[in-house]
């Protein structure tokens, strides 16, 4: 039941694989709606891998707007049109670096203050949870936003982050493990 | 069973906190905000030949695609490398000074002092200082450059100013002043005079050793300040720099000190034999001169540049210049068409009637 479960969801992916190459390939052709379609299909994972990097939703929403413009100027250079997603992805999260890396010193430094005064007692679980998951190394912390950030699936998160679906299993329980062992220690009660 | 509920716990947690609604991507708004972008998607990339635009990473990316040649780039990078550390080429260090970042640090200076010497010898005789009407040809040099007002050189034996030039660049005119005789003279300045007082400033000198053929001697110390030495031996960015009847530049050799910290040229030395041409007196000189530099972005005040003729002095005239320039040497200036022929030999005649009516 679970190998044809998982041929099945296999076939779903090589569908939208197959689909993603005639989007691109007609885009190159000179029909901006087909780039539009790619645009949609992939915009929210973009926010969500931004978010994971930049943790701000509006430079995140920036971050993916970039990104499909560098993704449309090099769209020529796509080797293999079928891994458009992987390869958008691959470009937002160095977009988002690179963003990172320009974010002025001062607002890093507040951020950084601000999230030590949330290390209380009295804090609310929203600030521990976000604590607990900004804590996550970027790997993981990518599959957590990706995949509770607009309840993506894991055909979806496949295609976006270029893996398998069972390192993407894999690579959730161990980011869980994590959040749930960072909020024992801050002692955290459900 | 355990873990299951665990899990299910921290995941309603998790998308309680960290789900958003998805956002719509607004194509047209994106278009308007990429407007080239959108127009390469319309013109379906006709435009698009990214053949040009081949950048590093392209090509690192084709390096790094096959085995053979990721490995052949890290034995080049390892052998280059090893060259550079070990090789004969000397240690370049972290300080080492590129003349191009000097070129461009020096485009800034607004002023600066100059001091120095220049000294005239006569070639093949064991360096004799040239006696010039009595006066050694050895001065002391105090120079003074403006980018906005131009260039004064002063030339001292001893305490006595033996001669004054100033460059004004907003008047675009030239005043030699000669103290000993009481005599100046005003020219306006050629294009030509413009050019040199460009090259006379730090910017200029350093342009002119990045035009010629230049190498590196390595390190060196001048006051304790660690310097790095560049010698240039092309005479060709130098040659035209001065038409060649007035100074006839036949070879060059010269140096110049960079700090290694402040990456600023410290000392400047030069070796120029000039053939012969009106600078010289119509004889072959060679000239050593020494700047040294580190007085940048002084205040000068603008009189300094004034070109207006101190008070007591006469304007000199052809006249005055002619009896010290030697019988041959004013042959080959009427030869070059600079003194009229028939002003030579009426001078001589005229003095001659004096000499024998006394």
């Amino acid at each position: 039941m679970k190998t044809q479960s998982r041929s099945v969801s296999h076939g779903m992916m090589a569908k939208t694989e197959n689909e993603d190459q005639i989007l691109v390939q007609q885009a190159l052709r000179g029909k901006p709606k087909s780039f539009g379609e790619l645009c949609r299909r992939y915009y929210p994972s973009l926010i969500a891998i931004a978010d994971s990097i930049l943790l701000d939703h509006h430079l995140a929403e920036d971050a993916a707007q970039e990104t499909l413009a560098a993704a449309c100027r090099n769209l020529k250079t796509l080797k293999r049109p079928e891994s458009f997603g992987a390869w958008v992805g691959t470009i937002c999260r160095n977009v988002a670096k690179d963003m990172l890396s320009e974010l002025p010193r001062q607002r890093k430094a507040a951020e950084r203050y601000a999230s030590l005064e949330h290390d209380c007692d009295d804090c609310d679980h929203g600030m521990i949870m976000t604590e607990a998951v900004q804590q996550l190394p970027q790997h993981l912390r990518e599959v957590v936003y990706l995949r509770f950030y607009n309840e993506m699936s894991y055909e979806q998160m496949a295609k976006v982050l270029g893996a398998t679906q069972q390192s993407i299993d894999g690579r959730l329980r161990r980011a869980k493990k994590k959040i749930a062992a960072f909020l024992a220690k801050k002692g955290f009660r459900r | 069973m355990k873990r299951n509920s665990d899990i299910q716990w921290l995941e309603s947690l998790l998308a309680k906190y960290l789900y958003r609604e998805p956002v719509m991507f607004d194509f047209q708004q994106w278009a308007q905000r990429y407007p080239r972008e959108a127009q390469l998607l319309e013109r379906g990339y006709k435009d698009a030949d990214q053949s040009h635009e081949t950048k590093f990473y392209h090509i690192w990316r084709l390096i790094m695609e096959s085995k053979i040649t990721r490995y052949s780039a890290a034995a080049v990078i390892v052998l280059a490398t090893a060259l550079v550390l070990l090789g004969p080429f000397g240690t370049p260090g972290n300080d080492s000074v590129v003349l191009a970042d000097v070129q461009q640090k020096v485009a800034n200076i607004e002023t600066m002092i100059i001091r120095g010497t220049k000294t005239f010898t006569l070639p093949g005789k064991n360096g004799d200082i040239c006696e010039f009407e009595g006066v050694k040809c050895q001065f002391d040099l105090v120079k003074y450059s403006s980018i906005k007002y131009g260039l004064v050189e002063e030339g001292y034996v001893g305490d006595e100013l033996i001669y004054r030039f100033t460059l004004n660049r907003p008047k675009r005119q030239t005043l030699l002043v000669l103290p000993p005789c009481k005599k100046y003279g005003v020219f306006t300045s050629t294009d030509k005079q413009m050019q040199l007082l460009e090259n006379l400033t730090p910017s200029g000198l350093i342009n002119l050793f990045l035009e010629g053929y230049h190498r590196d001697l390595g390190r060196d110390d001048i006051n304790g300040v660690e310097v790095e030495v560049f010698e240039c031996k092309d005479t060709e960015p130098f040659i035209g720099l001065l038409p060649k009847v007035i100074a006839d530049i036949q070879s060059l050799k010269g140096k110049v000190w960079i700090g290694i910290e402040e990456q600023l040229p410290l000392r400047v030395e030069g070796d120029i034999l000039i053939g012969k041409s009106l600078m010289t007196m119509f004889n072959d000189l060679n000239l050593h001169e020494v700047n040294t530099f580190g007085e940048y972005n002084v205040e000068l005040d603008e009189e300094i540049f004034d070109i207006k003729p101190p008070e007591g002095y006469t304007e000199f005239t052809l006249s005055d210049i002619l009896p010290l320039i030697p019988v041959e040497a004013k042959a080959g200036l009427a030869g070059l068409g600079i003194v009229p022929i028939g002003l030579i030999f009426w001078k001589r005649f005229r003095r001659k009637k004096t000499a024998v009516k006394q």
